[in-house]
């Protein structure tokens, strides 16, 4: 029914032994000494510096979406590529109704939604 | 309009698969009466799964069901009954193509006859990694919970399990999940555990799940909260913003006990911390407060908090900064200062000027260990509360062990597997996450809201909690900017901050009104 059904249950039984979980436990040393090497050069962002990294979430699933790498996507791949809120929004965001949307374009329209929210 | 009708088109067309699996499931249920609520309608189904699930983190489940036990019950609040229905049993998440990644364990509290199209459904996820979503689930905002009595270290077990006054189920539906590797939760082939042990790969997969529950039970149009507790607000700020991203809104996140930057926790950063402890100060002093130690309290906890946090951001955080950097004390008048606050005695402040939760509560009282949930909770040194270090987890883990384990029966799934209350994901996780070695997710909220102004944020927690402490969520937060769309409340208590009954019906009345202010902005 299951693969390698024995070994799981020996080790789920190691599981349930073990010492309770602290939560959020603290990750391995290894992990901790490479973050405190990338914090000194990399502190905790603010302002400009957040909205950069927001905006690189964004990109990241922007370019994941673009499989073809053509820079754009049209509202079709947006949807198929995981990036349905650009599908939600295709009309607003193509501006230009050229029926694909660049990541500028996407940048164009949060930027022109954020000032206007601002203003109301 | 547009969101709502592509997101129905997608749910047309990934119920057939939905329904077939389903159909294939319910076959091995029985019908009967099982109710849980005490004056519930009757009527529900028992599914006895045979399947064995494991937590190891190359464990591979061949054989997923998506049968599901079914209960009804009834709960009293307010003045009127609610009529709900209990769903306990797995969901596979399925990838872009369909394709089923992980075969995902929860229980679902739904009302009798709401609207779905203005019912709001929230899914709520404990943290670790690798804990099971077994405390929200059985101690906080469910139609019952389990009373522990906390702080006091006196109830035995089993804990009773009595209808929650304060139950969320007159505002929301209540999902409880279990992330893969954890509860009765596991991958399926050729995935492994493994595969979703990691910041991001975790929170896609439950992006998943939550994706493929909303569209089998058509609540893809219902206002969607996400709630998590812990490692658990670390998980739900990624979750948000993929969820967002995929097009699907969030109408409210819900951080309690938050830990949204690891780089900034002090307490998560090993032995002898290199992260400067000033988020740490005021939680200190609560402590020493409620343990009448700290010979500068007023008696009032909310201004002795006021005047430490204040003390904590302008002169304890730089003098710990030259600490950490130079090895040198600041004048013998501000280690004074640190001992009135906290009560802890000056020659631990002069070994350890940033100052670890561990050496705090181990130091504060002689020959007593503190909780580190909960710095009420306390232990003499050797005694069997002391067992594992913290008498507020040891108290409080076997009640809600053997909750669990008799709950489910009752709500019409049986298992023979024990249910994983905490797994060894934390030792493999992959903490990565975008370029950073220890994830930081203030970005990822401030992405979400980005995408989706409307979105409301709520943090949670106890003053008395040790390893998140609720002034470092107010610092990391307040990076989100003055004008973020953010509410934070915090109480007299622990980590599991609704565990006290004092907190919770305070809790209850913060979540109605952000709920209602989430709602009220669409």
């Amino acid at each position: 029914m299951r693969t390698a059904l024995l070994l799981p249950l020996l080790a789920l039984a190691a599981v349930v032994d073990a010492a309770p979980l602290r939560d959020p436990a603290q990750p391995p040393s290894a992990v901790q000494r490479a973050a405190q090497a990338q914090n000194r050069v990399r502190p905790a962002s603010v302002g400009a510096t957040l909205d950069a990294e927001a905006e690189s979430h964004l990109r990241a699933s922007f370019d994941a979406a673009d499989t073809a790498h053509r820079g754009t996507l049209s509202r079709a791949e947006a949807q198929a590529g995981g990036f349905g809120w650009i599908a939600n929004h295709f009309d607003a965001i193509d501006t230009r109704h050229a029926g694909r949307v660049s990541f500028d374009d996407v940048r164009r329209y949060l930027k022109a939604r954020d000032a206007n929210t601002a203003t109301r | 309009m547009v969101t709502i009708q592509s997101v129905l088109r997608s749910a047309r067309s990934a119920a057939p698969t939905a329904l077939l699996a389903l159909m294939a499931a319910c076959g091995g249920g029985s019908s009967s009466d099982n109710n849980i609520g005490g004056s519930g309608s009757g009527g529900g189904s028992q599914f006895v799964d045979a399947n064995q699930y494991s937590a190891a983190p190359g464990a591979s489940l061949s054989t997923p069901n998506e049968a599901t036990g079914v209960t009804h019950g009834s709960l009293a609040l307010g003045g009127s009954a609610i009529a709900y229905t209990a769903t306990a049993g797995h969901l596979s998440a399925l990838d872009a193509s369909q394709a089923p990644e992980a075969s995902i364990f929860y229980v679902a509290y739904t009302a009798d006859g709401a609207a779905a199209a203005t019912r709001p459904v929230t899914f709520f996820f404990n943290g670790g990694p690798g804990s099971a979503s077994v405390w929200l689930h059985l101690g906080s905002f469910a139609p019952k919970r389990l009373a522990t009595g906390i702080p006091a270290t006196t109830r035995a077990v089993p804990f009773p399990y009595v209808d929650n006054a304060e139950s969320l189920i007159d505002t929301s539906d209540l999902v409880f999940v279990d992330a893969v590797g954890t509860g009765l939760s596991e991958a399926i082939a050729p995935h492994n555990n493994q595969g979703f042990w990691g910041v991001d790969k975790d929170a896609a997969v439950l992006r998943d799940f939550i994706q493929r529950w909303l569209v089998v039970n058509g609540r893809t149009a219902s206002p969607l909260f996400v709630f998590g507790e812990s490692y658990g607000t670390t998980r739900v700020p990624v979750l948000a913003r993929l969820l967002e991203t995929a097009g699907q809104r969030v109408h409210g996140v819900v951080e309690l006990s938050s830990i949204v930057d690891y780089n900034s926790n002090c307490s998560v950063s090993g032995g002898t911390p290199t992260v400067n402890c000033a988020g740490f100060l005021p939680s200190y002093a609560a402590v020493g407060d409620w343990w009448h130690v700290a010979s500068g309290s007023s008696g009032d906890l909310d201004a002795d908090i006021t005047a430490v946090r204040s003390y904590a951001d302008t002169t304890y955080e730089p003098d710990a900064a030259a600490w950490l950097a130079n090895g040198r004390l600041p004048p013998a008048s501000h280690v004074s200062a640190l001992v009135a606050f906290t009560g802890l005695g000056a020659g631990t402040w002069q070994q350890q000027f940033d100052m670890d939760f561990d050496t705090f509560r181990h130091h504060l009282i002689a020959n007593t260990t503190l909780g580190v949930y909960d710095g009420r909770m306390s232990a003499l040194v050797g005694t069997p509360l002391d067992a594992d270090d913290d008498p507020s987890n040891t108290f409080v883990a076997p009640g809600f062990q053997s909750g669990i384990r008799s709950l489910l029966p009752l709500l019409g799934y049986t298992n023979p597997t024990t249910y994983v209350m905490s797994s060894n994901a934390i030792a493999t996780w992959d903490f990565s996450h975008a370029g950073r070695a220890l994830p930081d997710v203030v970005p990822d909220l401030s992405a979400a809201l980005a995408l989706d102004p409307q979105m409301k944020i709520l943090f949670l927690g106890g003053e008395h909690d040790l390893i998140t402490p609720f002034h470092q969520t107010e610092l990391d937060v307040a990076r989100l900017g003055a004008g973020a769309p953010v509410a934070m409340h915090f109480h007299p208590g622990g980590h599991m901050t609704y565990l006290d009954d004092d907190a919770r019906p305070l809790m209850k009345a913060e979540l109605a009104a952000f709920y209602a202010s989430a709602l009220g902005a669409q």
